[in-house]
C-alpha cells in the first residue's frame, strides 16, 4: 500500500476547496498551517483565492492518486480569533484560540493517536468571529423558526371559520340589511318585515340582567380577592364559582322555570311578595344574569389580582385602611379589566337562546310600531321577543320566511356580538396604553 | 401613659449603660416577644428596649428575623396568614398586640421596606396619601408636607419640577426614597427602616444618614441594615440577631469594639465562613 500523504486545501469561494501544498507527515502538514492566516482577506495567504480561508482541510491520500473523498470530513475542529490563552479542545462548544495554540492541539492529539486520518478522510479547520453563529446554533435558529411558522399557522386558524362564516353570513343576508330592517316589526308571520321587536328585546333582556350581575359579581369579586382570607368559606364560595361557570345554559334553564315555579307556590299560597310568578322579561333577565355572574366574579377577580401586593402593602403600611386601599389604589387600576369583563359578558348573554327559551322568551309579541311604546314594548313583568329566539324562531319553526331574512338576522347578531368584544378589546388595549407601572 | 423602666435584664448586654441618661426613657419595648410563621419560629423570646430619640441599628445574617421585628411594631405581621405572635410589645407602655386601633398605630409608625414600591400615583400624591387619609385637606398645607418630606428622603431637588409624574415611573433608587418620603409624611414618632439603602447610590445614602441623625431629635429610629458599618456610622445601640435570637445589644461602640459574645464579633469582623 502506498504511502500516506497530507494535502492541505483551502475553501474557494463556491464551497469546494482546492488542493495546496502536499506533505509527508500530519505534523509537517499541521506546521504549514501557520501560513493560514484566517483573517487574511488582504491576500496575505499564497493560494490563489485569497479571499475565501476561513475553512482549511487536511486531507489524506495515497500519494500521487486522488481520493475518493467522503462528503463530511472526518474530524472538525475550530479556532476563534486570535486571542491566545483560552485552553479549549478545537470543537465547538471550546474552541482553541488563535492558530498556534491549534496547530500546537492537532500535532499533539495526532501524537496521541485520537486523531488517525485514514486513507481518503480528511480534516477540517474552521475559523470563526467569537460572535459568529455556529453550526448548532443555526440549527436550533431553525427549529426555532419552524416552531414559530407551526403556532402561527394554528393560530392563524382560528381566524378562518370566523372569516369564512362572517362572509358567508353577509354574502347571504346582504339583501336583507337595509335601515328599515332594523327598524321595523316582523310582518306576516315573519316572513316580511324586519327585527325591530326581538332587537329590543335582547337590548333589555341583556341591560337588565347586566344590571342584576355586575354589581353582585364586582362586589363578590372584590370581597373574594381583598377581604377573604384562606378558609374553608372562601374556598366553598371558590368551588361554587368554577361549578356555577361551568353549568350548562339548559340547566341555568330549568333552574329559573323551578325559581318561577317556586315563586307562583309562594304567592299563590302564602300571599308572599314575589319579584316574578309567571315567564317574563325580568325571570330571564335573572336567569341571564345567574349565568354571567360567575365569570364576572372571576375576571373581576383577576382584575383586581394584576394590582401587585407590594402597592397595598405600601398603603397598609401608612395606615390605611382595607377600603381605603382599594378605593384609592387598587380599584383605578384595575377598572378597565373588570369593565372588560363586563362587557364580553354582554355578548355572551345576547347569543344565549337556552336560559330565556324557558324562562320570558317568547315566539311573538305583538308590538306597536308607534309612538313611545315601540321602544319599551316590554315591561317586565311581560314576555318579550330576543333575537337569538327569533333566529331560532325562523329558521326552524316557521315556512315560507326569505333565506336573506334569515342570513340578515344571523349577521346582526354576530355583528353586534362582534362589535361589544371589538368595544372591549379597544378599550383594554386604550387602558393598557395608560398603564401605570 | 409612660413608662420609666429601667432597662430590664439584658441578654448578655455589655456593661456600660448608655451613655446619654437623657436617652434611657424607654420607647417601645419587646417583653418575651415570639413570632411563629406556621411553623417557622422566626423570634424566640426577644427581650428588646428601644430608648426614645435614638438610632437602634439592627444587625444579623439573612432570615435572623430582622424584618419580622419591624412587622412587629406595626402590626402588618397581621397580614401574613398564619403568622403568630406572642408576648408583650409596648409603646410608650401601651401593649401594641392588643390595639384595636391598629391604622393610628400604623400612622405613628413610618416603615420603609427593602423594595422600592412608588404607588400608581403621581409623585405629589404619593407623599400626600397618608396625610390625604389621615384627614389633611388644605392645599397648603399639603403643599408644605410633601415639599418637607422630599427634602427630608433627598428627592426634592429631583422632582421638584416634574411633582405630576408617576410614582412608578421614577428609577429605582428615587422610588426607594419617595417610599423614605411617604414614611415621613405623616411625623411618625416611630421609623422602621429595612435596610432602606440597598437600592440607594452610595453618596445620596450619605446624605440620608445625615438626614437620619438630625430626625433622630425628634423620632426614634430602628435601623434594619445588612451593612454593618452603616450600623456602626448611624446606631446610638446596636443589636445582634441571629436565628431569630437576639444575641446581644448594646452602645454601638461597645458591639463593634468589646463585643461580649464571640458570634456578635465574629459577625462584625465579617468572619463567618
Ligand atoms: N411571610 C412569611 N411566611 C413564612 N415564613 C416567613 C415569612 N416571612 C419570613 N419568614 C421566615 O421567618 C424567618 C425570619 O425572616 P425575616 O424576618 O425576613 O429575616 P431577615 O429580615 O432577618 O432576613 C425566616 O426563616 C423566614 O423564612
Ligand atoms: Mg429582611
Amino acid at each position: 500500500m502506498a504511502e500516506l500523504r497530507y494535502c492541505l486545501a483551502w475553501k474557494r469561494p463556491d464551497g469546494s476547496f482546492q488542493p495546496g501544498e502536499t506533505f509527508a507527515s500530519f505534523a509537517e502538514a499541521a506546521t504549514a498551517l501557520s501560513a493560514w492566516q484566517p483573517q487574511s482577506h488582504s491576500g496575505a495567504l499564497s493560494t490563489q483565492e485569497p479571499c475565501c480561508t476561513d475553512q482549511v482541510e487536511i486531507w489524506c491520500s495515497c500519494q500521487d492518486e486522488p481520493a475518493t473523498v467522503l462528503s463530511r470530513p472526518r474530524y472538525s475542529f475550530v479556532v476563534y480569533g486570535t486571542v491566545a490563552g483560552g485552553g479549549g479542545d478545537g470543537s465547538e462548544a471550546a474552541p482553541w484560540w488563535g492558530l498556534q495554540e491549534a496547530i500546537t492541539g492537532l500535532v499533539e492529539l495526532e501524537r496521541s493517536g485520537q486523531l488517525a486520518l485514514r486513507h481518503g478522510q480528511r480534516l477540517r479547520l474552521c475559523h470563526r468571529e467569537v460572535f459568529a453563529t455556529s453550526a448548532g446554533q443555526k440549527r436550533k435558529a431553525r427549529a426555532e423558526n419552524i416552531a414559530k411558522t407551526v403556532f402561527m399557522a394554528m393560530a392563524l386558524m382560528l381566524v378562518a371559520p370566523v372569516l369564512a362564516i362572517l362572509v358567508y353570513l353577509l354574502v347571504k343576508g346582504w339583501p336583507a340589511l337595509s335601515l328599515s330592517f332594523f327598524l321595523e316589526n316582523p310582518r306576516e308571520r315573519m316572513t316580511a318585515g324586519g327585527i325591530w321587536a326581538p332587537l329590543v328585546g335582547t337590548f333589555f333582556l341583556v341591560f337588565i340582567s347586566l344590571l342584576l350581575a355586575a354589581p353582585v359579581g364586582i362586589l363578590a369579586g372584590v370581597y373574594l380577592n381583598e377581604y377573604a382570607r384562606d378558609n374553608w368559606l372562601t374556598r366553598i364560595i371558590n368551588l361554587a364559582v368554577v361549578n356555577l361557570a361551568g353549568v350548562p345554559s339548559i340547566v341555568h334553564a330549568l333552574f329559573g322555570v323551578g325559581v318561577i315555579m317556586f315563586f307562583a307556590e309562594l304567592r299563590r299560597n302564602y300571599g308572599i311578595w314575589v319579584p316574578f310568578e309567571d315567564r317574563c322579561l325580568l325571570a330571564a333577565s335573572c336567569t341571564l344574569a345567574v349565568m354571567t355572574l360567575p365569570v364576572i366574579i372571576t375576571s373581576t377577580r383577576e382584575a383586581l389580582a394584576s394590582v401587585p401586593m407590594s402597592f397595598r402593602e405600601a398603603c397598609w403600611n401608612m395606615g390605611a385602611t382595607r377600603w381605603q386601599t382599594i378605593r384609592t389604589i387598587v380599584l383605578p387600576n384595575s377598572i378597565s379589566g373588570i369593565l372588560t369583563g363586563v362587557i364580553l359578558q354582554v355578548s355572551r348573554a345576547a347569543g344565549e337562546t337556552a336560559p330565556i327559551l324557558l324562562t320570558g322568551a317568547v315566539f311573538s309579541v305583538p308590538v306597536p310600531d308607534h309612538g313611545w311604546r315601540a321602544f319599551v314594548p316590554y315591561g317586565l313583568h311581560d314576555r318579550c321577543m330576543a333575537l337569538s329566539m327569533h333566529l331560532y324562531t325562523i329558521s326552524t319553526q316557521v315556512v315560507n320566511v326569505p333565506e336573506h331574512v334569515e342570513y340578515g338576522t344571523a349577521v346582526v347578531l354576530i355583528g353586534l356580538v362582534l362589535a361589544v368584544n371589538s368595544a372591549s378589546i379597544a378599550l383594554r388595549v386604550y387602558l393598557r396604553s395608560r398603564k401605570k407601572w | 401613659m409612660k413608662t420609666k423602666t429601667e432597662p430590664a435584664a439584658r441578654p448578655s448586654s455589655s456593661p456600660g449603660e448608655s451613655p446619654s441618661s437623657g436617652r434611657s426613657e424607654v420607647h417601645i419595648c419587646f417583653r418575651n416577644v415570639t413570632v411563629n410563621y406556621a411553623s417557622v419560629v422566626a423570634l424566640r423570646e426577644i427581650n428588646l428596649e428601644v430608648y426614645r430619640r435614638e438610632i437602634l441599628g439592627i444587625i444579623g445574617p439573612a432570615n435572623s428575623g430582622k424584618s419580622t421585628l419591624l412587622r412587629c411594631i406595626n402590626r402588618t405581621l397581621d397580614f401574613v396568614p398564619g403568622a403568630k405572635v406572642t408576648g408583650q410589645l409596648l409603646i410608650d407602655g401601651q401593649d401594641v398586640l392588643k390595639v384595636r386601633n391598629v391604622y393610628a398605630l400604623r400612622r405613628r409608625v413610618g416603615m420603609v421596606f427593602p423594595l422600592p414600591v412608588g404607588l400608581p400615583l403621581s409623585v405629589y400624591e404619593n407623599v400626600a396619601y397618608a396625610p390625604r387619609r389621615a384627614g389633611v385637606r388644605q392645599r397648603h398645607e399639603l403643599d408644605a408636607i410633601v415639599e418637607r418630606c422630599l427634602r427630608q428622603a433627598m428627592l426634592w431637588d429631583e422632582v421638584k419640577d416634574r411633582l405630576d409624574i408617576l410614582g412608578t415611573k421614577l428609577s429605582g433608587g428615587q422610588q426607594q426614597r419617595l417610599t423614605l418620603a411617604r414614611a415621613l409624611s405623616l411625623d411618625p414618632e416611630i421609623l422602621c427602616l429595612d435596610e432602606f439603602s440597598i437600592a440607594i447610590d452610595p453618596v445620596t445614602t450619605m446624605r440620608i444618614e445625615d438626614i437620619l441623625r438630625e430626625l433622630k431629635q425628634r423620632m426614634t429610629i430602628v435601623l434594619v441594615t445588612n451593612l454593618v458599618q452603616q450600623a456602626r456610622r448611624l446606631a446610638d445601640r446596636t443589636a445582634f440577631f441571629m436565628a431569630g435570637r437576639l444575641i446581644e445589644v448594646g452602645d454601638t461602640e461597645n458591639i463593634f469594639e468589646h463585643p461580649q459574645c464571640e458570634l456578635t464579633r465574629r459577625y462584625v469582623e465579617g468572619d463567618f465562613g
